[in-house]
C-alpha cells in the first residue's frame, strides 16, 4: 500500500489498467459491500455479516469463496461474475478520511502500459475518472445507511453465528468460521410494530435480500466442487 | 398454615449484599418475591476481594449485565490466572503460575506423568504449566485474553477478572434497583426484632421503621450483624491452619495512562506471609497479608514500602484486622450470611467473590417455597457450605506446605503436621505415587478441580514417584497435547492484543454481544 491523496496536476500522467483493477480481489472470500448493492449482490453472491478485525463492528460481505482467501469468482485475469461490488470496481482509488480522494500507487493497476487516464487535455476530469467518482460517492452514502442497517438488526437480535458446514465431492469436510447471518426463527417472530418500523426505514427488503441471497451459498459450492474437479483433471492428465 | 416465602430482606450493600440482591433477583423477581435490601450510610464497605473466578461472567451475564459496561464502570481488568513469585525457595527467579485453563487434554488425558518423566533431570525443561497450558506465556508477553471481535463473556483463554470493589458494589446496585425491581433502603439497622420462634421477625431502622420479611440475608461484613449478634451462631476461628490475620492495603497509581496492565494476579510471598499485586486501569491494589504473631505492623509496612518501591513512599495503608475462620453454621432458622459474615480466608485463591456468587446462586436455586421446608434446605446449604469452606483451607494449605522457606518461623511454622487438615495429609499421602486426577474430587460442589492441584503442586516442586508406572498407553495423545499446546502457545502469542489496549478499545468500541 502506498497511499496518497490524489492530486490532478500531480497525477495528470497517470494510467490505469482496467485489466488489473479486480486483481485484488483474486484472494478475497469476504468483499465489503453497502446496502445500496444488496439486491445486485444477492443475484450472484450469499450476503453475510463479519466483524472488522481491529473494531469488532459488524459490516455486511459478499461470500465469494468458501475459504479464506479464496474467491470463486476468479478466473486467473479477472472476476467471472455478473456483479462486481463497488469496492473491487473503485480500485485502485479510496475515499480516505475527511472523505479525500485517495489513490493506492502500488496498486497492480497503476500502470504506465494503462490506456485509462484521470484528466482531459483540458484539465478537466476524464469519463473514466467521472466513473469512479460515482463509485465511491455510492460508497460513501452508503455507509450511513448500512451503519443504520447493521444497529436495526442487532438491536433486533437479528445476527447469529452460522457455521458452515460443508462436505465437498472429494469428501473434504469445509467450516468457515466468524460468519453471522439473519436469524430467520428470531425475524419470524418480530412483533407487527418492530416490522412495520423496518419496512418505514427501507430496511425490510434489504432483509429479505439478505434471505434470498443465502441461497447462493449453493452456487459457491459448485464452483468449489468444479475446481476440485478440474484440478483432479489436472494432476491426473500430469502423472 | 402453610407460611410461603414472599420476600426477602438483605441487610448490607457491600459486594455480597448487592451480588446476592442481583443474583436471586434475576431468578425469582418476576415471580412476585418481595426483594429489600438495606445498606447503611454510615457504615462504609471493606471492598475486599478484587480479584474474581472465571464464574463472574456467567454470573454477570445471567443478571443481565453488559461486559462491555461492566469494563466502563468497574475500572475492571483481564485476569488469565495467578503467578505466584518466591513461594518455594524465596530466591528471585523462583515463580510458577496457576493458569485458569485447564491442561491440554484434561481430563481425559493426563499429562502430568508424561511431564515428569520427560522434565525428570533436565535443567532446561519447560514448567509443567508452560508444558501443558498457553496461558503462562500470553501472561509473561502481558497479553489479554480475547480479542475484539470475541463476543461478550466469550474468551480465546479462559479468564476472570480484576476489578475495583467499591465501583463494582455501586454498579450492581444501580442494575439491581434500574432493571431488577430491588428495593433499596439507605438507613441504618438499629435493632433486630425476633418472633417467639426465634426466627427474625424484623429489622428496626432508624428512619424508615420496621422491615418484615420471610428470609434475611445477612451481608454485614465482619460484624455478622444477624447470623453472629443475633442469632448468636460462633464464629469457627481456623488460625491453627491458616496464620494470616492482618493486611496491609495500598493503592499504587499507575506510571501513566498508558502503562501496562499485567493479565494476572501477583502473589508474591514475604518472611511472614505474601503481597497481592492486582493491575485495574487506573491503579494496582497491593497489599500486604500476614501474621501477627510472627511480626509487627512496622516490620511489615517496611517489607510492603519495600515492595512498592521508594517512589510511593508516602502511601498510607489501610490496615485491616481479618479473623481466619468462618461462622459455625451459615444458615439458621430464617437467616443466612453471605461474604464476610459468613466468614473470611486470605485472598491467596481469590475465594471471596465466588463463595458469594456460590451462596446466592445456592440460595437461589434452593429458595425454600415455605418456612416449613427452610429448616431442610437450611441443613443442606450448612452442609455445601462447610465442605467448600474445607476444600478451600485445603487448598490454601497447599501452598505453604509445599514451601520449603526456612527464612522464619511462619513459613516453617506453616509445615508442621499438627496444622494441616486431615483430609489434605490424606491426598497428599495418595499423590506421592500418582498425579491428582479427578477420582480424588467426588463431590458435586468442589472448589477446585484437580488440574488446579497439579498447578499448584507440580509449580512448587513436587514430585510423584511414578515408580514403575508404564506410560505407553497414552504416549502418541501426550505427544500430540504438548505439540498442540506449542502451537496454540505461537498462534496467541502472536495475535491477542496487549490487556490494555483491548481494554482500551472496549472503552471505546464495545464488545459485540454475538
Amino acid at each position: 500500500m502506498r497511499p496518497v491523496e490524489l492530486s490532478r496536476s500531480e497525477h495528470r500522467e497517470l494510467k490505469i489498467r482496467a485489466d488489473r483493477v479486480e486483481a485484488d480481489a483474486a484472494r478475497q472470500h469476504l468483499i465489503p459491500i453497502v446496502v445500496s448493492e444488496f439486491r445486485k449482490a444477492a443475484t450472484q453472491y450469499p450476503i453475510v455479516f463479519a466483524k472488522h478485525p481491529d473494531t469488532g463492528r459488524f459490516a455486511p460481505y459478499v461470500l465469494s469463496g468458501l475459504d479464506v482467501q479464496e474467491n470463486l469468482f476468479w478466473t486467473g485475469t479477472g472476476l467471472d461474475v455478473a456483479y462486481v461490488p463497488l469496492n473491487v470496481r473503485r480500485q485502485p482509488f479510496y475515499v480516505g478520511s475527511e472523505n479525500v480522494l485517495c489513490i493506492d500507487l502500488d496498486h497492480a493497476a497503476v500502470d504506465g502500459a494503462g490506456t485509462r487516464t484521470l484528466v482531459n487535455a483540458d484539465g478537466s476530469d476524464s469519463a473514466y475518472l467521472k466513473e469512479i467518482l460515482a463509485v465511491l460517492g455510492e460508497l460513501v452514502t452508503g455507509r450511513t445507511a448500512t451503519e443504520q442497517f447493521i444497529a436495526a438488526v442487532l438491536s433486533l437480535d437479528l445476527l447469529a453465528p452460522i457455521v458452515l458446514d460443508i462436505v465437498l465431492d472429494d469428501g473434504t469436510p469445509l467450516q468457515v468460521q466468524g460468519l453471522y447471518g439473519l436469524d430467520e426463527e428470531r425475524f419470524r417472530q418480530l412483533a407487527t410494530a418492530e416490522v412495520t418500523r423496518l419496512w418505514q426505514a427501507g430496511q425490510l427488503d434489504l432483509i429479505y435480500a439478505v434471505m434470498v441471497a443465502s441461497g447462493q451459498i449453493f452456487n459457491l459450492i459448485r464452483l468449489k466442487n468444479q475446481r476440485i474437479a478440474l484440478s483432479r483433471a489436472w494432476q491426473a492428465s500430469a502423472s | 398454615m402453610e407460611r410461603p416465602v414472599r420476600s426477602i430482606c438483605i441487610v448490607g450493600g457491600g459486594t455480597a449484599g448487592w451480588l446476592t440482591a442481583a443474583i436471586i433477583a434475576a431468578r425469582h423477581g418476576s415471580g412476585g418475591l418481595r426483594l429489600t435490601l438495606v445498606e447503611s450510610e454510615t457504615i462504609g464497605i471493606i471492598g475486599v476481594g478484587e480479584g474474581t473466578w472465571p464464574t463472574m461472567r456467567s454470573t454477570l451475564k445471567k443478571v443481565g449485565i453488559s461486559e462491555t459496561d461492566f469494563f466502563r464502570e468497574c475500572n475492571a481488568s483481564f485476569k488469565h490466572g495467578a503467578k505466584f513469585a518466591r513461594w518455594v525457595t524465596g530466591e528471585p527467579a523462583d515463580f510458577y503460575y496457576h493458569p485458569l485453563m485447564l491442561p491440554e487434554g484434561f481430563p481425559s488425558l493426563d499429562l502430568a506423568p508424561y511431564w515428569m518423566r520427560y522434565s525428570e533431570g533436565q535443567l532446561q525443561a519447560p514448567s509443567f504449566s508452560n508444558a501443558v497450558c498457553f496461558q503462562e506465556a500470553v501472561c509473561e508477553l502481558g497479553l489479554a485474553p480475547k480479542l475484539i471481535t470475541t463476543p461478550e463473556y466469550a474468551g480465546v483463554a479462559n479468564y476472570a477478572y480484576h476489578l475495583d470493589a467499591g465501583r463494582f458494589a455501586g454498579f450492581i446496585r444501580d442494575h439491581c434497583v434500574k432493571q431488577l425491581g430491588v428495593q433499596h433502603i439507605v438507613d441504618d439497622v438499629t435493632g433486630v426484632i425476633r418472633s417467639d420462634t426465634g426466627d427474625i421477625d424484623s429489622v428496626q431502622t432508624r428512619k424508615s421503621g420496621r422491615l418484615a420479611a420471610d428470609l434475611f440475608v445477612d451481608a454485614s461484613g465482619f460484624r455478622s450483624l444477624l447470623l453472629g449478634e443475633t442469632m448468636g451462631v460462633p464464629f469457627v476461628d481456623r488460625g491453627d491452619v491458616l496464620f494470616i490475620d492482618r493486611a496491609l492495603a495500598v493503592q499504587v497509581p499507575h506510571d501513566d495512562e498508558q502503562s501496562d496492565i499485567v493479565p494476572y494476579t501477583v502473589s508474591t510471598a514475604q518472611k511472614h506471609g505474601w503481597i497481592w499485586d492486582i493491575g485495574l486501569q487506573s491503579r494496582r491494589g497491593v497489599g500486604y497479608v500476614y501474621s501477627s504473631n510472627h511480626t509487627t505492623a512496622d516490620a511489615a509496612f517496611d517489607e510492603l514500602r519495600a515492595y512498592v518501591g521508594d517512589q510511593h513512599r508516602d502511601l498510607k495503608p489501610r490496615e485491616i484486622k481479618i479473623a481466619c475462620g468462618h461462622r459455625q453454621t451459615f444458615w439458621k432458622g430464617n437467616c443466612v450470611a453471605v461474604g464476610l459474615a459468613g466468614g473470611f480466608l486470605e485472598p491467596l485463591e481469590a475465594s471471596a467473590l465466588v463463595l458469594i456468587e456460590l451462596s446466592a446462586e445456592l440460595i437461589s436455586t434452593m429458595l425454600p417455597a415455605t418456612r416449613e421446608t427452610m429448616d431442610i434446605v437450611a441443613r443442606r446449604y450448612n452442609s455445601t457450605t462447610q465442605y467448600r469452606w474445607d476444600r478451600i483451607i485445603d487448598f490454601l494449605k497447599l501452598h505453604y506446605i509445599l514451601s520449603r522457606r526456612t527464612d522464619s518461623r511462619f513459613w516453617i511454622d506453616n509445615r508442621d503436621p499438627a496444622g494441616i487438615p486431615h483430609s489434605l495429609k490424606e491426598q497428599m499421602e495418595l499423590w506421592r505415587y500418582r498425579a491428582p486426577g479427578d477420582q480424588d474430587f467426588t463431590s458435586n460442589c468442589e472448589m477446585f478441580p484437580a488440574a488446579s492441584y497439579q498447578y499448584v503442586l507440580f509449580g512448587m516442586g513436587f514430585r510423584t514417584d511414578l515408580g514403575h508406572q508404564s506410560l505407553d498407553r497414552d504416549l502418541g495423545g501426550a505427544q500430540r497435547a504438548f505439540a498442540q499446546n506449542e502451537t496454540l502457545k505461537t498462534r496467541w502469542t502472536r495475535t491477542l492484543p496487549k490487556n490494555r489496549a483491548l481494554i482500551d478499545r472496549i472503552k471505546e468500541l464495545g464488545l459485540q454481544k454475538i
